[in-house]
């Protein structure tokens, strides 16, 4: 019986040999440096630019040369330097509305960092009742991912 | 689990994507799903026949006609494959800070 299936959140945790700050400035500001554009991009590899509007309710959008965006996610949650939750809906769709949640904190050698994915369990039930809450406040934006992943 | 589709390819095409999204509201016959959608129901079997094969979507019968419902394995495949893309991304995060922060 397939209802009977929890669908965990995504859960990761890695130290990194840098201040606080800095991971927090690497993982947004600088976000060029490290995401697979190539892969997980809508622009694929003529993205140049990836912005993070730092206020809560902002947005996550990639910039190509020529200036088009794509819209990635929306800022929930903006706390620099130590946390940070998007509104991230896979393939550009409201029915795959999820979260991620990233912390960072500083311990010994570093920064931990601290990810979470969550909201499998709402994309494989009726949405209708969250769709209302989702649809207020701003624009809901997207993480898109090309068809050639995953095969 | 074999399926012959990845969920990302399947929900790769904007009517499947539509017919999963209805799936989230409830179970659906094939009439039901394309009276909601411009295309026939042959073409709507054909979308749910890859959804299944990507497992998003499974079907029970009920007396003479199947109803569809979103299939929470293929979610579920879905998460294992961003579980798989996170592990990568933050690697590249982790090397791209600690070299950033060695710079500076």
């Amino acid at each position: 019986m397939s209802d009977a299936l929890v669908i965990e959140a995504v859960r990761k945790t890695i130290t990194v040999d840098c201040l606080v700050e800095e991971a927090f400035r690497v993982f947004t500001t600088d976000a060029i440096s490290w995401w697979p554009i190539d892969s997980h991009s809508i622009h694929g590899d003529e993205v140049t630019e990836i912005v993070f509007e730092e206020r809560e309710g902002g947005e996550v959008y990639e910039v190509t040369a020529d200036g088009r965006r794509g819209h990635w996610a929306s800022v929930l949650a903006w706390e620099p330097p130590n946390r940070l939750v998007l509104a991230w809906n896979i393939l550009e769709r409201e029915a795959f509305a999820t979260e991620v949640e990233v912390r960072f904190a500083a311990e010994e050698g570093g920064t931990r960092v601290d990810l979470e994915h969550r909201g499998w369990e709402s994309v494989a039930e009726d949405r209708v009742g969250k769709r209302g809450s989702y649809d207020t406040g701003w624009d809901h934006v997207l993480g898109r991912y090309e068809g050639r992943i995953g095969r | 689990m074999s399926t012959n589709e990845h969920p990302l390819d399947a929900l790769g095409d904007p009517t499947r994507r539509r017919v999963f999204e209805l799936l989230q509201g409830g179970s659906r016959s094939v009439g039901e799903l394309a009276s909601e959608l411009p295309v026939s129901r042959p073409a709507v079997s054909q979308h749910l026949r890859v959804l299944e094969l990507a497992g998003l979507v499974t079907h029970r019968r009920q007396g003479t006609r199947n109803l569809y419902e979103v299939d929470r394995s293929g979610v579920a495949e879905l998460r294992n494959w961003v579980d798989g893309f996170w592990n990568e991304a933050l690697a590249r995060f982790k090397a791209a800070a600690e070299r950033k922060g060695e710079e500076s």
